[in-house]
């Protein structure tokens, strides 16, 4: 018998959405979060812009010695992973730990905090030989991605597998994915899950103005992410994290839990083209969202609404119209589809999470969210793109799509259980 | 150094910053052809206009990587040196 | 033939490791119990308290690796793509068989600490020079997914492609998130790891982990399982294989060298080293179920071997709790011993060795280890003669995972 699997909890720290309520205010009425950065002084960067959270570790229960310990996105990832396993009204400690698995994305992982220390050991970036005895002794901890799942599997002491998934900047979508399939494996019967960055330092803005990916809409960052917008011009980086509890429908509704949606599907392929480079086609992103589609059991007619990589860069718009219209075929046309990076920038690695669950609260209020800043059509990309106002919509099957470096193509299909559907 | 960028120093920026051995005969024979024959992709060419940039103290033009051979490359380039001096 | 079409196989091995730079030469220092531990000789390292490692000396770059490669990708990725080669070109996969079938073909890796020696550099540029001095592949070469990526672009492969950025353990998560691939659907995975992590700042990161040997003799730096053990000593290097679906491989006549059997995972928290006894012998028995194998039917334990005392403790009874008194009886080996811990690529060392051991018949020993203080068999000076059809690969993690992986001789269907 085939396990499905279930959305039972959401919890978010997005700029300006910190904690599904504000979050879903700030997407259902389309403001953008994006400002000049304050973190450092970006003087010399081409883009000097960002989506920044203003998180208060303490005031999501986090202590010193855990806000000591744990990089920022590690913290994003507590926060979140408090409030989703409060929202599923899990009681973890009644629970079988064994059965209970992690899996959470990170793009870039430590990368904020391994720059800091460099920083210090390097005197400057002054010498290859580098001081250890100026390093903060937690820093190992952010030498690998791997203490992400490790710090929230101890958190919440499950005994499962736990996995960090780094796919670049579909690793949200995948690790959802991957746990997805752990529970319908049964490898697990519930599984915390989602991903977290925070890539808004000098090093990672840097690598991205190497190759202009980011926007230089320095003067006017309130509108500077404008995806599928004619005059967009790269995309706006972000930070935050997303967690989702998922759980073996029968044993979600053994305990009488609300389910804000199933997973229904996840695929994911590589476009073995280029490290960052698109294809005008969008063949493989396609070949994701046909295989996600039929695990789910529906027809592409069933899609209800896009939520679109639509990071703004044009060769990604191109691409992600080309494969929606491949995979959904004239039904595309009738197709709500938005990019919520319009509004929270691009968080690498964690925005895939932070979409799904910007999905399931669609799939809840039955609201599309917009795109926001889209004024100007690209003759390239006709799609319904939901400018600027959020659309009340009959919802029952949603699809993510996502695109990063390295050519991953992933997808995930969420739907309202079928005996469920509006 | 010179105040133009020369073919020679084309092909040293393709080794240095892309990793592409060409010489600056090869090159020559294929002026107009297109850099993705030599194995030129957009990063590339990002990484040798930063490098040139960085060389001469001088923003290169705008869409500079995005030239898609060797000889439309150059004459951008150049372009902006020749101004310069 | 039982039924199990989709049933997952390995059918090439590629080898980048201290001791081995191909299979062969691989395997025969594994067998001979050959330590390569050394004194670090990596530029900028000669000052840490981090005096032995095991470095891959053997590796000539240039030679295995296009050029724009060398200039776009960082060490570990290197190790990644010569060793993919490796495994490709054992499995007689070429690219005319490949590119048939592009989506059939994916890729999955584990990254402990990705490109780290590149990062270093374009640091140095940012802090040294300025930002405009980054050059455009940091943003494709540092990153976890880097080697996974490139592999499928150079190769051409668009079928599921994805990276566990995990702990040691890891690496047995990605031959299992493989053998899973293939089992939904898809006809070739090529799986592995392979790390970098001997460059200053990367070592700098890594001397924070109490586990670590700082012992200058790299005789006695790594002895797990003995009075004397101090921790563990890193290395880099690594290995991938090509995991395939038992039918595409019969399809084609290739040779089926071993079967992914069974796999499971745990976690317990990091360093907690009492802890991952329960959680090693739950994946263990996670493993053997999934594999419908009984204890006895392990013929031979590739173990940990962290090399703490609390540690090393603790792997010996977990084995001895998952496989009764067979746990006491069964060959237990470590030849990581000899070549060290590269981190996420250490457990795939140790899947190719336990293959070709099954294949050979032979348990390479454990270097550096002479006189075991655990009530377990272990190997020990020279490789032993068995007969071996099933073995049994354990892995657990700094940041707390467990793993265990079943291995069965050639089809596995001989029994």
């Amino acid at each position: 018998m085939t396990r499905r699997v279930a959305v039972t909890g959401l919890g978010v720290v997005a700029p300006q959405g910190i904690g599904v309520p504000a979050f879903w205010d700030l997407l259902s009425h389309g403001r953008t979060a994006t400002r000049g950065i304050t973190f450092f002084d970006p003087a010399g960067l081409r883009s000097q812009i960002a989506a920044e959270c203003d998180f208060d570790p303490a005031a999501h229960g986090l202590d010193p010695e855990q806000i000591a310990r744990c990089d920022r996105y590690i913290q994003f990832a507590l926060a979140a992973g408090e409030e989703a396993v409060r929202d599923s009204g899990l009681d973890l400690a009644v629970e079988n730990p064994w059965r209970v698995a992690v899996s959470l994305g990170t793009a870039v992982g430590g990368t904020t905090r391994l720059e800091h220390d460099y920083v210090l050991v390097s005197e400057r970036g002054k010498r290859w030989d580098v001081d250890h005895r100026q390093a903060d002794p937690h820093l190992h901890r952010a030498f690998s991605p791997s203490t992400l799942a490790s710090t929230v599997a101890e958190r919440f002491e499950a005994r499962g597998p736990v996995q960090t998934v780094s796919t670049g900047c579909t690793s949200g979508l995948d690790a959802v994915g991957y746990a997805f399939h752990t529970i319908e494996e049964g490898r697990a019967d519930i599984c915390i899950t989602g991903a977290s960055d925070s890539p808004i330092s000098p090093i990672t803005m840097a690598c991205f103005d190497a190759i202009k990916a980011t926007s230089p809409n320095n003067d006017d960052p309130a509108h500077a992410s404008r995806p599928f917008d004619a005059d967009r011009n790269g995309f706006v980086m972000g930070e935050g994290g997303a967690v989702l509890v998922l759980e073996e429908l029968e044993h979600a509704r053994a305990r009488g839990a609300r389910v804000y949606c199933e997973i229904g599907g996840y695929a994911t392929y590589g476009n073995a083209y280029h490290m960052t480079g698109l294809t005008s086609a969008g063949l493989e992103m396609a070949r994701a969202i046909e295989d996600a589609l039929d695990q789910a059991r529906l027809d592409r007619t069933a899609i209800d609404y896009v939520n679109a990589h639509g990071s703004g860069t044009l060769q990604n718009d191109r691409h992600e119209t080309a494969a929606v219209k491949r995979a959904l075929g004239e039904h595309a046309y009738d197709t709500p589809m938005s990019s919520i990076k319009s509004m929270v920038g691009h968080s690498l690695g964690a925005i895939g999470a932070i979409e799904l669950v910007a999905c399931a609260l669609s799939l809840t209020h039955q609201v599309v969210p917009p795109t926001a800043n889209y004024e100007t059509p690209d003759p390239e990309c006709d799609l319904d793109y939901v400018p600027r106002i959020a659309r009340e919509r009959k919802l029952n099957s949603v699809l993510s799509v996502g695109s990063g470096f390295g050519g991953f193509q992933s997808a995930v299909v969420l739907n309202l259980p079928r005996e469920e559907t509006r | 150094m010179s105040d133009r960028i020369t073919v020679e120093e084309l092909t040293e920026l393709m080794k240095k910053s892309a990793g592409v051995t060409v010489s600056p005969e090869e090159l020559r024979q294929g002026y107009d052809t297109g850099f993705d024959a030599f194995g030129i992709d957009s990063l590339a060419l990002l990484g040798i206009v930063g490098e040139l940039e960085n060389r001469y103290g001088t923003p290169m033009p705008v869409d500079a990587e995005k030239s898609k051979t060797p000889q439309q490359f150059l004459e951008l380039v150049n372009s902006v040196l020749l101004t310069e001096a | 033939m039982s039924g199990h079409p989709r049933r997952a196989a390995i059918t090439g091995i590629g080898v980048v490791a201290p001791n081995g730079t191909s299979t062969d030469t691989f395997w025969k220092s594994t067998k001979e119990g050959i330590s390569v531990l050394d004194r670090i000789t990596r530029e900028g390292c000669g000052h840490l308290p981090l005096r032995v490692a095991g470095e891959v000396r053997d590796f000539d770059p240039p030679a295995l690796v296009e050029e724009r490669y060398l200039v776009q990708t960082d060490r570990f990725t290197h190790f990644a793509m010569a060793a993919a080669d490796q495994a490709l070109e054992d499995a007689g996969l070429g690219r005319s068989d490949t590119d048939a079938a592009p989506f059939a073909v994916g890729v999955v890796t584990a990254a402990g600490s990705g490109g780290g020696e590149f990062g270093q550099r374009e640091l140095q540029q940012l802090w040294d020079k300025g930002s405009r001095f980054v050059g455009p592949y940091q943003s494709i070469a540092w990153f976890y997914a880097a080697s996974t990526g490139q592999i499928s672009i150079r190769r051409g492969f668009k079928g599921p492609c994805g990276v566990v950025a995990a702990d040691e353990a890891g690496g047995l998560d990605a031959v299992a998130h493989a053998a899973r691939a293939v089992r939904r659907g898809t006809d070739v995975l090529v799986a592995g790891a392979t790390e970098a992590p001997l460059a200053p700042y990367s070592m700098v990161c890594q001397l924070g982990y109490e586990e670590l040997s700082t012992v200058d003799d790299p005789g006695r730096a790594y002895r797990p399982f003995t009075a004397a053990a101090c921790g563990f000593v890193p290395a880099e290097g690594g290995a991938m294989l090509v995991v395939e679906s038992e039918a595409a491989a019969r399809d084609r006549d290739a040779a089926v060298r071993a079967t992914v059997a069974g796999h499971a995972a745990t976690f317990t928290g990091a360093s907690r080293w009492e802890e991952s006894r329960q959680g090693l012998a739950q994946a263990v028995l996670g493993a053997l179920a999934e594999a419908d194998c009984a204890p006895e039917d392990i013929d031979v334990v590739f173990a940990d071997a962290l090399g703490t005392p609390e540690a090393d403790r603790a792997e010996a009874l977990a084995i001895v709790d998952a496989l009764g008194a067979h746990g006491r009886r069964v060959p237990v080996t470590a030849p990581k011993t000899g070549t060290g811990r590269s981190y996420a690529a250490a457990p795939v060392l140790d899947v190719a060795a336990a293959v070709l051991a099954l294949e050979h018949g032979l348990i390479p020993p454990t270097p550096n280890v002479f006189d075991a203080c655990h009530d377990l068999d272990l190997v020990t000076s020279r490789a032993r003669a068995a007969e071996l059809r099933t073995a049994l690969v354990l892995s657990r993690g700094l940041m707390g995972s467990n793993s265990a992986l079943v291995l069965r001789r050639g089809a596995g269907d001989a029994s």
